[in-house]
């Protein structure tokens, strides 16, 4: 209920980007008093008042603490939206004890309060409190909820971890039983022949986790059969526990099939194949204080990811302990906007439980090395190393050989079976620099050089047994190149000249988007 | 077999469902193979499958690169015999007799089999086979999805299911036990073969030892008919149950041909009359002397 007087004293209206208090208005119980008992004046000096009165108000507030108490936070305009949901958001604005103090959680619990996505607009006034207590303020808090709860979305979008594009379209609906609740059903279909049908809820508050809760349940299929042999097809059910700026949990539960429709497979593949239960706990750790993703020139970020599987009660889900980690480092030189990435990962996966030792990892979890994302816009463990073909590096089986008809006792190209490995490093340096051409500066075009290098092994089945640093250390296959990158809104253009230290593999230049 | 192998000398794998009820693989799609490759004296290696119970690649035979799989150029036996691996019977394969008796397998006796294990016994010989490796949830939804198929198959569904069972298990059962001659060469080439395999065997099992009883108990029944196919396919199916009868006869020839044939190890025509009762197209008149 607002105040006696109908005209709401102050009003504080934030814009997204604003955390300025010179945009705000404000005002104050001891003033109103005063202004009642003042005679009638013209309009001019009327205003002029009002104008010295402004001025010692925003002295006051930039020079001294003004304090001020909330006496009742006012919720309205939501007819959908349950209470608690709102009033979990501005908690702190009843806490405040000073006019600053006051105007920081206005802030903050607008930008809230907006994230949680179900509201058109959201302003947040304060009022003057009874005229009794003096000192006091009444909050109101206005939203006006989404007209239409369903919104629908088309887009093209990369993704670092499949390495590829792929095309997503998705509907949305927002707050269908007003818990802030947000429903989204998408279908996307990958440039690697991913293709995923999912559909998720998340939830601000469930029960008594102070971030929000997100359920997914998706049937995923992806196809792999150029490079191993093998269709990965899984139906899973992933529950994200706890979700802010650095950390994430969630929990996976997962049906896979892997399955060989080409039966071309090599030997390690075909004793691959066949059901699987999934249940594992990811914990990820991340930290990004790079000055841009896709360009970076200072700053470091930090990756690391570390997930338990064979958590269901059941014996016979897949048990394994994977934990990756990835280092960036920016360094700027100085001149021409030039920069020196730096960047290390590394990664183990090692199963658990009976018979550890002999048992193999379970080939989708293994790491794979090699493809086409770049390894600096790349954060989240060793997955890429240029120069080397979609997993293209690491141990490898031939696969399958079929005889045909005419006589051919070997063929020429054997085909081999990339089987991914237990142990994954990479290392890359790169160099980017600005161009002379003023042209291609304004345009962000810029060239790199860069040089990685990576070793990926197996560790299960008693191989460790084997393991030498001599023999690991030969096993680390590198390259290097220098390019051009030519970035755009929708993505960024990368033309490279690359070689590996490696006879067998030639020199190529590859243009990657 | 040594004089056999031209493709390679790496040594074969037979990859196989797992072991139950005392046989080396209770599969009754794995188990022929298993037995001709074992009578036929070619080394090899037992290795299992136990996450993947609806494929029908498996049961398959490989080493390396070379690998011949079920459902491919007839079966497992024939892509061996294309192969120039092993062949047990080039010698018989013309014969008129061959001919009908492995059709007469292919049909009727098939469908039997299929029903019994899938159907009959609430399953759970079927399920203790397939299933008892993957995590509950999946062997659970996989098992059900089968029955379901099965039944498709075979057209059963809740209105005639008690007759069908009559028709299927009675018969079967009745048929069976009054060929003791058949019950006794199977339970000798299972000394022979199977219990000798399974003392040697990497992995033998620790289920019920049942086989010893005879024809009375169904559980040692899937081995001496052991074939049984969880495909879609009918035509598949069928010429997949044909090849535990091929390898039995052939031994049977072998034996007698080499021996003498002083036990009269005759193995009768399965009657005519059940035949006739599913779907009579079976040549009633012959009896498929075959070894004389």
């Amino acid at each position: 209920m607002a105040n006696q007087d109908d005209k709401p004293y102050s009003e504080i209206e934030e814009e997204d980007d604003t955390e300025d208090e010179e945009e705000e208005d404000d005002d104050f119980n001891e003033d109103e008093e005063e202004e009642e008992q003042q005679p009638l004046l013209t309009p001019e000096s009327k205003m002029q008042t009002q104008r010295s009165q402004m001025e010692q108000v925003f002295h006051r507030i930039s020079s001294e603490r003004v304090p001020l108490r909330v006496h009742d936070v006012l919720i309205k305009g939501n007819t959908k939206t349950k209470d608690f949901i709102i009033e979990a958001e501005i908690e702190a604005l009843k806490t405040a004890t000073s006019v600053q103090e006051l105007l920081q959680a206005a802030t903050i619990a607008n930008a809230r309060l907006r994230k949680l996505d179900v509201f058109d607009s959201v302003s947040i006034t304060l009022d003057s409190g009874p005229p009794e207590l003096p000192g006091t303020s009444n909050v109101v808090v206005q939203v006006v909820e989404c007209k239409n709860p369903l919104t629908g979305d088309v887009g093209v979008f990369t993704k670092p971890e499949a390495r590829s594009w792929s095309l997503e379209g998705s509907l949305k609906f927002k707050n269908l039983f007003g818990y802030g609740d947000l429903w989204d059903g998408s279908l996307s279909y990958g440039w690697d022949q991913t293709t995923e049908v999912s559909a998720g809820v998340s939830l601000p508050r469930f029960m008594k986790l102070f971030t929000p809760v997100m359920a997914r349940v998706s049937l995923l299929s992806q196809d792999w059969l150029k490079f191993s042999s093998y269709k990965e097809q899984s139906l899973g059910l992933s529950l994200g526990l706890l979700s802010t700026r650095n950390h994430d949990l969630a929990y996976n539960l997962s049906w896979r099939t892997l399955s060989d429709p080409s039966q071309m497979a090599s030997k390690s593949i075909r004793r691959q194949l066949g059901h699987g239960l999934l249940s594992n706990l990811k914990y990820t750790f991340k930290i990004d204080r790079r000055d841009s993703p896709l360009r970076p020139t200072k700053g470091f970020a930090f990756v690391s990811a570390s997930q338990l599987g064979g958590l269901f009660p059941d014996y016979r889900s897949l048990r394994s302990i994977r934990q990756e980690f990835d280092l960036h480092y920016a360094l700027p030189l100085g001149f021409a906007r030039a920069a020196l990435n730096f960047g290390v990962a590394g990664g183990v996966i090692f199963p658990w439980g009976s018979d550890f030792k002999n048992r193999p990892t379970s080939l989708p979890d293994r790491f794979f090395l090699g493809g086409n994302s770049s390894p600096v816009c790349t954060l989240g463990g060793p997955t890429s190393l240029l120069g080397f073909k979609t997993r293209g590096l690491g141990p490898s089986e031939p696969k399958r050989e079929v005889k045909t008809n005419s006589e051919d006792a070997n063929s020429d190209t054997s085909e081999r079976d990339f089987l991914g490995g237990d142990l994954a490093v990479t290392a890359f340096a790169d160099l980017s620099f600005d161009l002379p051409l003023k042209v291609l500066r304004d345009s962000n075009i810029h060239a790199h050089a860069f040089a990685c290098t990576g070793s990926l092994t197996k560790l299960t089945e008693n191989s460790f047994r084997e393991f030498s640093l001599q023999k690991y250390k030969d096993s680390f296959r590198s390259s290097a190149g220098i390019g051009l990158i030519v970035p755009t809104k929708l993505f960024r253009m990368e033309v490279d000249s690359r070689g590996t230290m490696n006879p067998e593999t030639p020199n190529h230049v590859r243009v990657r988007i | 077999m040594d004089e056999s192998i031209e493709t390679e000398p790496q040594r074969l794998t037979l990859v196989t469902r797992k072991p139950c009820f005392g046989l080396p693989t209770a599969c009754p799609s794995c188990l022929p193979v298993y037995i001709y490759l074992k009578l036929a004296n070619v080394p090899f290696d037992l290795s299992y499958n136990l996450t993947f119970p609806d494929s029908d690649q498996i049961p398959y035979v490989d080493s390396d690169t070379y690998v011949a799989y079920n459902n491919e150029k007839g079966g497992v036996i024939e892509s061996l015999k294309e192969d120039k691996i092993v062949n047990l019977d080039s010698e018989v394969q013309d014969l008129p007799e061959w001919v009908s008796t492995t059709a007469m397998i292919n049909s009727w006796l098939s469908d039997a089999i299929l029903y019994e294990l899938w159907v009959g016994l609430d399953g759970s010989t079927a399920h203790k086979i397939y299933y008892s490796d993957l995590p509950w949830p999946i062997g659970k939804v996989l098992y059900l999805k089968q029955v379901y198929n099965v039944k498709q198959l075979l057209g059963i569904s809740k209105d005639n299911a008690e007759r069908r069972e009559e028709e299927e298990t009675s018969v079967l059962r009745g048929k069976l036990l009054e060929q003791p001659n058949l019950a006794l060469y199977a339970d000798k080439h299972k000394a022979e073969l199977l219990d000798a395999a399974s003392s040697s065997s990497s992995d033998p099992s620790s289920s019920s030892s049942i086989p010893r009883r005879g024809p009375s108990n169904w559980s040692s029944k899937p081995k001496s008919k052991p074939k049984r196919e969880r495909t879609q396919e009918e035509k598949n199916f069928r010429r997949k149950a044909k090849y535990f009868l091929i390898t039995q006869m052939v031994a049977v020839l072998v034996f007698l041909s080499l021996l003498g044939g002083s036990d009269d190890t005759e193995v009768d025509d399965v009657d005519g009359d059940e035949v006739n009762m599913v779907d009579g197209r079976m040549d009633r008149g012959k009896e498929p002397k075959i070894w004389q």
